[in-house]
């Protein structure tokens, strides 16, 4: 599994070649959650896979060919297909490698899967607000709506009465929403969390999970991309290589 | 007689009891193209179902505990499960149910099929506003122009697929999950909006064909009068169309 400390590559930069057979690859970027649902599937799987990371404030021209609409996550396997759109690419993997399934074989409980996932939907947006927030009042109201928002989540996890939101184990739901939780800390979010105890707890639970703990960025390390990024600098991406 | 020609159940009405063993029940709105997915599946995979029709401008209090948000389509099985989203839905039904199957098999298949729709996600919301700026005598050329553009998109992949359906050369879901916008097109005043698309017209064509969609086509005058009462806030809009 290499090329996950790879510089990224930027405008100018030569196309790769084809992927070869027996690993699958990951157009990433260090910091970008949505590509990091990707990679905890591919931990967690075990899949054998390269990554190349993309500036994402400088993206090479090649790029939009894998993806015209010039986000991470792609996946390209060495048949030359192309899968992109986060969620999409982790429920490919789930089927197409063999393996322990993070999602359930169960209509049901794979439908109720995809329904939390739209319970969390607007979290991620919430948070990319926060950051962009120009003062105090939009600060407490986006945290207002985040503590809304975590309130749903914290009633899934009561009625189900389990640990994880798929159960008693983790399974593909809690990876899909991880990303964000991770990121709670660093951004001084966490007292969002202080009457969602079941989601604290879930949280604390998620650090112990092995594909979790491998895939965790160092704080300090975070924060050192975020503020590059937040200028638009095309170094962000690289922060602490 | 469609499967749904029932009437709309509204505030104070009784809630229904448990789903029989061997049914499985559907929360619909006879004009709504969400719900419309949902129908078109259970029809195509030949599932027997029961339709209950949501007066959605005057909803009953229990549709509350079906939806926390008194949304349709919902989903609701003998097991007392809940299933909603119109795609969560009509994937749900095409895994749980035997038979012909909606979605491909091949991972990377089914995986195109979800990309694809994501690139049809503007549709809804475009149709619906030239719609309401139409009935309220609002002019919608930007509006036309957006949605023309996105058809073109569409209309740039069937091209490049050199196939007749977005799946491939036979029908599958990804143009049921289509499909209740584009039957809506000439009802709402914008069929026009395809002039530039002739693979896409061709795709609806075929769809017209197709068994599935044809037992579910709405007819144009009912449609027509469904949508002066629903402009006009009546509450009995819903109902247009029923025998008395």
């Amino acid at each position: 599994m290499s090329g996950g400390s790879a510089r990224s590559l930027a405008k100018g930069s030569a196309p790769p070649g084809p992927v070869p057979e027996g690993l699958i690859r990951v157009y990433s970027m260090r910091f970008c959650p949505f590509a990091q649902r990707t990679r905890l599937v591919l931990k967690a799987k075990g899949i054998r896979h390269q990554i190349i990371n993309i500036n994402l404030k400088n993206k090479p021209e090649w790029f939009f060919k894998k993806n015209p609409f010039g986000l991470v996550p792609v996946l390209e396997n060495s048949q030359g297909q192309l899968i992109y759109e986060s969620a999409i690419t982790c429920e490919y993997l789930d089927e197409a490698y063999p393996g322990k399934k993070l999602l359930p074989d169960d209509p049901y409980e794979k439908a109720y899967q995809k329904m939390v996932f739209e319970l969390f939907s607007k979290i991620p947006s919430l948070v990319a607000s926060f950051l962009r927030r120009q003062n105090e009042e939009d600060c407490s109201g986006l945290k207002e709506e985040l503590r809304k928002e975590f309130s749903k989540l914290e009633e899934v996890l009561t009625n189900k009465k389990t640990t994880f939101f798929g159960g008693n184990s983790v399974s593909m739901i809690d990876y899909l929403i991880w990303p964000w939780f991770e990121r709670l800390e660093v951004l001084e979010l966490n007292d969002c969390a202080d009457h969602t105890l079941k989601l604290k707890l879930w949280m604390a639970a998620m650090r112990e999970d092995p594909a979790v703990s491998a895939l965790l960025t160092e704080p300090k390390v975070f924060r050192g991309f975020l503020s590059l990024y937040l200028q638009n600098s095309p170094d962000a991406c690289d922060y602490g290589l | 007689i469609m499967e749904d020609a029932t009437r709309a159940l509204g505030k104070g009405s009784l809630p229904p009891g448990p789903v029989p063993d061997g049914l499985i029940r559907i929360y619909s709105m006879r004009f709504c193209p969400y719900a419309h997915r949902t129908r078109l599946v259970l029809r195509a995979k030949g599932i027997r179902h029961e339709v209950i029709n949501i007066n959605l401008r005057n909803k009953p209090e229990w549709y509350y505990t079906k939806h926390p948000f008194g949304q349709i389509p919902v989903l609701e099985n003998s097991k007392c499960q809940l299933i909603y989203e119109s795609v969560i839905a009509c994937e749900y039904l095409d895994d749980a149910y035997p038979g012909r199957k909606l979605y491909p098999y091949d991972p990377y298949e089914r995986a195109r099929q979800k990309m694809l729709l994501e690139l049809f996600y503007k549709v809804p919301h475009l149709t619906k506003e030239c719609l309401v700026a139409l009935r309220c005598g609002r002019e919608c050329a930007d509006l036309k122009l957006a949605l023309r553009q996105e058809f073109c998109n569409l209309e740039e992949i069937l091209g490049y697929q050199n196939t007749i359906f977005f799946g491939g050369d036979c029908i599958s879901m990804i143009d049921y999950l289509f499909w209740p916008w584009f039957e809506r097109l000439d009802v709402y005043g914008i069929a026009d909006c395809l002039n530039h698309t002739p693979a896409l017209r061709l795709w609806t064509a075929a769809m017209k064909q197709d068994p599935t969609v044809c037992a579910l086509l709405i007819d144009k005058n009912i449609f027509l009068g469904f949508l002066n009462l629903y402009f006009q806030n009546n509450p009995d809009a819903f109902d247009y169309g029923l025998p008395c």
